[in-house]
């Protein structure tokens, strides 16, 4: 096309389109061959542009919009009620903050006589009632999410070493209701002494292999025996697992006849070797652990409900 | 042809365009590579290696900066300094200056990213350089504007064309958005540190002033600007309609800048605040649109060049995407479904579905009509840039999809509640469900930047193949003197 031919506003541009083109350009052309046709505005752009002009105005008049001074146009017809959990009855136009409050006061009042229920129930009857079973468990949820699972990750997994699993049937503190709900309300310190420098490396292993032997996992009979002169007498190991090495809730000592770890990842281990050196870790070094109490900042409904959640977990006595 | 080449070579200032070309496709690559690979990372985090530099939350901002002022800075540097001097027959009006705009701008860049790789950032979205270079980037930009505008002053045309408007108000923007974005005092002058001077929601009010304004001057105005040259130009057809361009220029330019706080709803912004942004966002959709209607409506009569012309299928494809997004945009500002898509990948997906599908394509167009010019050659390849547009246009399908499917996922399960109006999901539940829409995201990233080294593969062909055409010209020339 050639640059005169485009250059003259009232020519028909050329194209493989049939369609007759009458429209002008503005005249002026720019490096060479730009040019600009002088089309109308779209009908339908403009009149969806109006229409969504209107739309604006129309909401400016229903909601909070501009602002006068230090206020602003409030919007009619839009008046929200709510009752703060404390009591007080607030009257206000719309706003996001209301609107949260209703939220929050319709999910209090439908949750009330519900959390009433579960206060006066005993354990061993909400666990026979399926709907209160299931609105504890809804509950807890939540509050495990936010207070727990940090620690004891999702689905009560803990990490080996660090925070105990809570999903397994190895309570270091007790898995009945009242023990889980206590140990939640008041916390716990579970220590272990470590033992160097009061026992030699030879010694320890020997322990090591004993403890494995509770377990049923030795492969040295006779070291294992030395393990238990010493588990029985100096080391002092029975005043806290007891002579059969199922340990004791009343000190969260753990029970070392399962074979379940929540500090030396035995299970881990793949030769008889790594799963003593995983003991005699735990033996030379020893074990502080720390629950925090949660009575200061849980209620008791709550700490009830997360007792059911976590004795529900898969491993509650 | 030579000769001429030479002529307009010398006319001209296409030496300091070359530079940014280049650039911007050497942080394009960069940048959608650091993007592929982040987005990877969210699939398995194991890919950070446990190396700090390599984390998510230091790369993210490599990633943004990369591609927003690495690669789409350039490129508008660039095109903006081929579409003044073409449209107002001068050249720049300092040479100097314009080469202080390359480098004052590629070290910005250059230095921001290094920055942010060893925890240098005044954590602000888009704006996360340190103050020594948000002073370089204020300098650099302000000689920008000054090139810009007395080039316009001495131009040899009766009327400043269209695409210079777009181009005047981005750079005036966008001095302005950075300037107040980024009043911060130093701690020291020896520290990178900084305060801002804004506190608590007005702070959050000016980031996201900004960073909306960003999208509105830097990555919309600007890239209109460039759609308004290189589309009429590619498809050798007067633009549309010259009073829907006035209209809807204004509109834009007046509307944008409202509209901001629709990334604070339902925060500690105050109500009047967020509605007029909502109102604001809606009333901008059909201004948008104008810009839309005006590329595409371009091509009526000639729609047979999409068949055969890869290049006007990345612009007219680029308006497309402009389209959906820009209606996108407007539909998510609405407090209701803002309260869906709000912190949910729908967000991600929309963001790019503006910066791969329109921002990339258009420059990329713009692009592959430029560089044969620039280098005074023909494209080495029509047959890869065919395949660069099947790659791009199939990973932003794979991407804006698959966070389409995240997003309203997510949003779904984050505001879901059980029977007795406690959370049904738990946030870890809902990162769960992530896992396969970012696999495939993280696809159509990999599509996506196939396309780009393929199209950096073919522009160093061309531009060989240009250096080779003028070395063979100049010794036909030589032997045709010597002759003589």
């Amino acid at each position: 096309m050639s640059r005169r031919l485009m250059n003259n506003p009232q020519v028909n541009i050329m194209s493989t389109d049939k369609k007759p083109q009458s429209t002008q350009t503005t005249g002026h052309a720019w490096d060479g061959d730009l040019q600009e046709f002088n089309n109308p505005l779209p009908r339908w752009w403009l009149w969806s542009f109006y229409a969504t002009v209107v739309f604006a105005l129309i909401y400016w008049v229903f909601y909070p919009a501009w602002p006068i001074g230090k206020s602003y146009t409030k919007g009619v017809m839009n008046t929200v009620e709510y009752t703060t959990a404390q009591g007080k009855h607030v009257v206000t136009h719309w706003n996001t903050r209301a609107l949260y409050e209703q939220d929050m006061q319709a999910a209090r009042a439908a949750q009330a006589p519900l959390l009433k229920a579960l206060d006066q129930t005993s354990y061993a009857d909400i666990l026979k009632d399926a709907e209160k079973l299931k609105f504890a468990k809804s509950m807890a949820k939540v509050l495990y999410a936010d207070n727990c699972q940090a620690c004891h990750q999702a689905g009560g997994a803990g990490i080996i070493g660090k925070y105990p699993n809570l999903a397994d049937d190895d309570w270091l503190w007790g898995g009945s209701f009242e023990q889980i709900q206590n140990t939640i309300k008041e916390g716990h310190t579970g220590m272990m002494p470590g033992f160097k420098g009061r026992l030699d490396d030879a010694q320890i292993d020997a322990v090591a292999e004993y403890v494995l032997t509770l377990s049923g996992q030795s492969s040295d009979a006779k070291m294992s025996q030395r393990g238990r002169q010493i588990f029985e007498g100096e080391g002092g190991c029975i005043s806290c697992h007891t002579q059969k090495g199922t340990g004791n809730i009343a000190m969260g000592s753990a029970n070392l006849t399962d074979k379940i770890w929540t500090i030396a990842d035995v299970s881990a281990a793949k030769t008889a070797l790594a799963k003593r050196a995983a003991i005699h870790q735990v033996v030379l070094n020893g074990v502080t652990r720390k629950m925090p109490t949660w009575k200061e900042r849980l209620s008791p409904t709550e700490i009830k409900m997360l007792a059911i959640y976590v004795h529900e977990l898969g491993g509650g006595k | 042809m030579a000769i001429a080449g030479l002529a307009t070579q010398e006319q001209y200032n296409y030496a300091i365009i070359k530079k940014f070309v280049i650039m911007a496709l050497l942080w394009g690559v960069l940048g959608m590579l650091t993007g592929v690979y982040i987005g990877f990372e969210l699939a398995w985090p194991a890919l950070n290696l446990d190396i700090p530099q390599i984390t998510f939350g230091r790369l993210r901002p490599v990633h943004t900066s990369l591609v927003i002022f690495g690669f789409g800075g350039s490129a508008l540097f660039a095109t903006s300094y081929y579409v003044v001097q073409r449209t107002c027959q001068v050249r720049l009006f300092s040479d100097v200056m314009a080469d202080f705009t390359f480098w004052g701008w590629q070290v910005a860049v250059a230095v921001s990213v290094i920055g942010y790789m060893n925890g240098f950032t005044q954590a602000r979205e888009y704006a996360e350089m340190v103050w020594p270079v948000d002073l370089l980037i204020a300098i650099t930009w302000v000689t920008y504007l000054i090139v810009y505008v007395m080039t316009l002053r001495q131009r040899s045309q009766p009327h400043i064309y269209v695409a210079n408007w777009f181009f005047v108000a981005f750079i005036l923007a966008t001095a302005i958005l950075h300037i107040f974005n980024n009043m911060e005092v130093p701690i020291s002058l020896f520290s990178l540190k900084s305060y801002s001077l804004h506190a608590g929601v007005q702070d959050a009010m000016t980031q996201w002033w900004y960073g909306h304004n960003a999208v509105g001057f830097f990555l919309t105005a600007a890239f209109l600007g460039m759609m308004y040259y290189f589309v009429p130009k590619q498809a050798g057809r007067p633009v549309y309609s010259y009073r829907l361009s006035i209209i809807h220029f204004w509109a834009l330019i007046f509307l944008y800048m409202w509209v901001g706080a629709h990334h604070l709803h339902w925060t500690a912004l105050p109500d009047w605040t967020s509605t007029l942004a909502a109102t604001f966002s809606i009333m901008l959709l059909l201004p948008s649109w104008g810009g839309m209607i005006n590329g595409i409506m371009t091509l009526s009569g000639a729609w047979d060049k999409l068949r055969t012309d890869p290049v006007i299928r990345f612009l007219i494809v680029a308006l497309s995407f402009y389209g959906m997004s820009t209606f996108e945009g407007p539909l998510m500002s609405l407090k209701s479904v803002n309260a869906l898509s709000h912190y949910t990948d729908w967000t991600i997906g929309h963001v790019h579905s503006g910066a791969l599908g329109w921002v990339a394509m258009i420059s990329i167009g713009s692009f592959y009509h430029l560089i044969p010019r620039l280098w005074e050659t023909k494209l080495w390849s029509t047959r890869l840039v065919f395949i660069h547009f099947w790659l791009a246009t199939f990973g932003i399908v794979l991407y804006i999809s698959s966070m389409w499917v995240a997003g309203i996922g997510q949003g779904l399960m984050l505001r879901a509640f059980d029977d007795y109006g406690n959370l049904a999901y738990t946030f870890v539940e809902s990162v769960q469900f992530l896992f396969m829409p970012y696999v495939v995201r993280g696809l159509g990233g990999v599509f996506f930047v196939s396309g780009m080294i393929l199209m950096a593969f073919n522009v160093a062909m061309t531009i060989r193949q240009g250096y080779r055409e003028r070395a063979m010209l100049d010794a036909k020339l030589a032997a045709k003197l010597a002759n003589a």
